[in-house]
């Protein structure tokens, strides 16, 4: 299935080319989770993220558990600070 | 060095301008900028005074490294009491004029007492002069700077002024320099309106002096290319926190109803930097600083064809921007969309000198006024003030620049409004200045450090940010906002900006340019208590002010309203449990006092 990435902020250069100004669609199978679909993005290891699915945040220990669905938005957050 | 060890002292009863030795000890206490403006004032006011008084004064204030080649090196501050507040108030900015202040030789102007009729302040080096102000008092912020430009034919002079804002004494005006940079928040642009002073024009030569230049520009380099996320912050400016805040539910929106904004997609930086069906882009390009090597300011165009615009051409070329803060409370805190109004209405707070934040939120007030039935077109003048809605957004806005109508009212500030049509509760503030642009129920340190902060509520004296992305269990962050807060009164004294912080410095970065740039050793340990202590010091001020620990607290939608969405959907702000161990931290007593330990180990007393 197709579901819609959003990455926002200073995460947008690890989008794939091609893709929107924030956003992008990438492929899951069904028996796949959130780890399997973030593991498509180039984003380095030490660039800290957060995630939120349908106003949920997802801690890092349950990626590996989460189940993704179609009409799930995902999006990534980098932890900026205020101005 | 790094510092003038000069202050140029202006007497508006009087009208004697006199230069005078910089007290070097109060220097190595306080630094510069915020605290050694802090201390002075502290010193030489009393803070019971009414801050529209000729008692109050007015502190334009640089720090030992604003005008050196440090990154963002021009910032400058005024302190004085505020007129929003009635509590310390000490507003930051950047652009070119702190830096041409401390060229001229200063690092502090301390402006005293009140004129009898409207003047302005002319420096070149050591050549100052008190003018007559008529030929541009009634005149907007651009209009004198270009009169006065014009006058002395000089492109170069750098103005700090006040628009029609300041002198109709609106509670929220602010002194803007550079066209559209501003000392924003607390009221200080009334200060300057009630003194009568419009404008300080100032024309530095002398240039700036480090201790060691060799190490200081060594040190320069290194910490330049510490720098490494500044490409972000130049690409989008401070308005991508707007999607952050958006998702994870913390971004204030119609009066903090809602924490989550429909429309904040319409104002996010893809809408900025993308062409809208007229085939119009809002960015022009961004900008920096003196001396800045991040540039997140941004340079925007309103869509001629817009409604505020069409028949108003002076409107149609390019000035300064939305960033995140004036995206939250010209956007999402009225509830309204429009991108090109929300920049219209930046640029008429620029022109006429309002602090866009305390402006946003008080329409956002009186718009729930409106929607309860507290106020109605009765009161406004025939404005159905509805959330949402970007005509009465941009009409009560330039109302209230220009002080006529209802816009009197909104010039009030929120808390003064809300007390007067009997709703006190709906203003979202905290000791009177506006909330900036976080919920402190989805971010829990966020709403200690607005509650505890000395010039009310504001998003840049303590570093929450992280923590409260991470977490909303409140263990710890007591302790991380005291830090910060005490770090950032370090950084807000040594001339150079906040933002660095965000784009890869660490405190030692900062500590290592003010060791090379000043004289004595700066260790870590002497940077962390020197921030400490003007912490206090303004504590201080604010406690002989009549503030305490009453005053240290949120309003009830905060405290008492379960947040309606988002991560942190159903929580409120756990204030009460982390205020005491907040005091306890920092040697306060029950009452939020400073106790004698602390006052002695500061050298306080
Ligand atoms: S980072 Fe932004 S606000 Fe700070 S000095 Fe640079 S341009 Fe100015």
């Amino acid at each position: 299935m197709q579901v819609t990435v959003k990455l926002f902020g200073a995460l947008r250069e690890f989008l794939p080319a091609g893709s929107g100004f924030n956003s992008c669609q990438l492929s899951i199978a069904s028996n796949q989770v959130l780890g399997d679909l973030l593991s498509q993005l180039p984003i380095p290891a030490h660039k800290p993220y957060l995630v939120i699915i349908n106003d949920e945040k997802i801690n890092q220990q349950d990626y590996l558990s989460t189940n993704i669905q179609e009409q799930d938005e995902i999006v990534l957050l980098p932890p900026i600070k205020g101005g | 060095m790094s510092w003038q060890k000069q202050i140029l002292r202006v007497n508006l009863s009087n009208g004697e301008c006199t230069i005078e030795p910089l007290n070097m000890e109060w220097a190595n206490q306080y630094l510069g900028q915020r605290g050694l403006g802090s201390k002075y004032l502290l010193e030489e006011m009393d803070p019971a005074a009414d801050p529209l008084s000729a008692e109050n004064k007015l502190i334009f204030a640089t720090g030992p490294l604003t005008g050196t080649m440090a990154s963002t090196g021009g910032r400058y501050s005024v302190i004085t009491k505020g007129a929003l507040t009635n509590a310390i108030a000490c507003s930051n900015s950047g652009g070119k004029f702190g830096a041409e202040l401390k060229a001229a030789g200063y690092d502090l102007l301390i402006i005293e007492g009140e004129s009898d009729k409207p003047v302005y302040l002319h420096i070149e080096d050591d050549q100052v002069e008190l003018c007559d102000a008529d030929e541009v008092w009634g005149k907007t912020v651009w209009q004198t700077e270009a009169l006065l430009k014009q006058k002395y034919l000089d492109p170069l002079m750098r103005f700090a002024s006040i628009g029609q804002a300041g002198e109709n004494l609106c509670r929220y005006a602010c002194i803007v320099n550079d066209l559209h940079r501003a000392a924003g928040r607390s009221g200080v642009g009334a200060v300057m309106g009630a003194k009568k002073i419009k404008t300080i024009a100032v024309r530095g030569t002398i240039g700036v002096k480090s201790a060691d230049p060799a190490k200081f520009f060594k040190i320069v380099n290194d910490v330049n290319a510490r720098l490494t996320d500044r490409d972000e912050m130049s690409a989008d400016g401070t308005l991508a926190m707007i999607d952050v805040t958006n998702r994870f539910g913390s971004l204030p929106t119609r009066n903090n109803r809602d924490i989550q904004f429909e429309g904040a997609e319409k104002l996010n930086p893809e809408a900025m930097q993308t062409p809208n069906a007229n085939g119009h882009t809002n960015l022009v390009t961004n900008a920096a600083c003196f001396g800045c090597t991040i540039g997140c300011g941004r340079i925007c165009k309103i869509d001629p064809t817009h409604f505020s615009v069409k028949d108003k051409p002076q409107y149609h070329g390019a000035s300064g921007g939305l960033e995140y803060e004036t995206a939250y409370a010209l956007g999402a805190a009225v509830g309204v969309d429009d991108i090109d109004a929300a920049t219209y209405v930046g640029f008429l707070c620029n022109e006429y000198g309002m602090d866009p934040i305390s402006l946003g939120s008080t329409i956002a007030a009186a718009m729930e006024l409106f929607d309860i039935g507290a106020i109605s077109e009765k009161e406004t003048g025939g404005i159905k003030l509805e959330f949402g809605s970007a005509e009465a957004l941009c009409t009560i806005a330039e109302l209230t620049a220009r002080g006529e109508g209802f816009g009197q009212d909104i010039g009030l500030g929120s808390k003064r409004l809300t007390e007067k049509y009997g709703h006190p509760e709906l203003s979202m503030s905290v000791k009177g200045q506006e909330f900036a642009a976080y919920d402190g129920r989805s971010m829990q340190g966020m709403g200690l450090a607005y509650a505890t902060s000395n010039r009310g509520a504001c998003h840049l004296r303590a570093d929450p940010y992280a923590h409260d992305f991470e977490t909303t269990e409140i263990a710890g962050k007591a302790k991380i906002v005291k830090d910060t807060q005490d770090e950032v009164a370090f950084i807000d004294s040594s001339g150079l900006c906040s933002f660095p912080a965000g784009c890869g410095w660490s405190m030692d970065d900062y500590r290592q340019l003010v060791d090379a740039a000043c004289e004595g050793e700066w260790d870590s340990e002497r940077m962390l208590e020197t921030g400490e202590r003007i912490w206090n010091l303004e504590r201080i001020f604010n406690q002989k002010a009549g503030f305490g620990r009453k005053d240290d607290t949120l309003p009830k939608r905060i405290l008492e309203e379960p947040a309606p969405s988002g991560t942190a959907k159903g929580l409120v702000c756990r204030l009460d449990e982390m205020l005491p161990e907040y005091y306890q931290l920092r040697g306060w007593d029950d009452d939020g006092n400073p106790n004698a330990e602390t006052r002695k180990r500061l050298g306080l007393d």
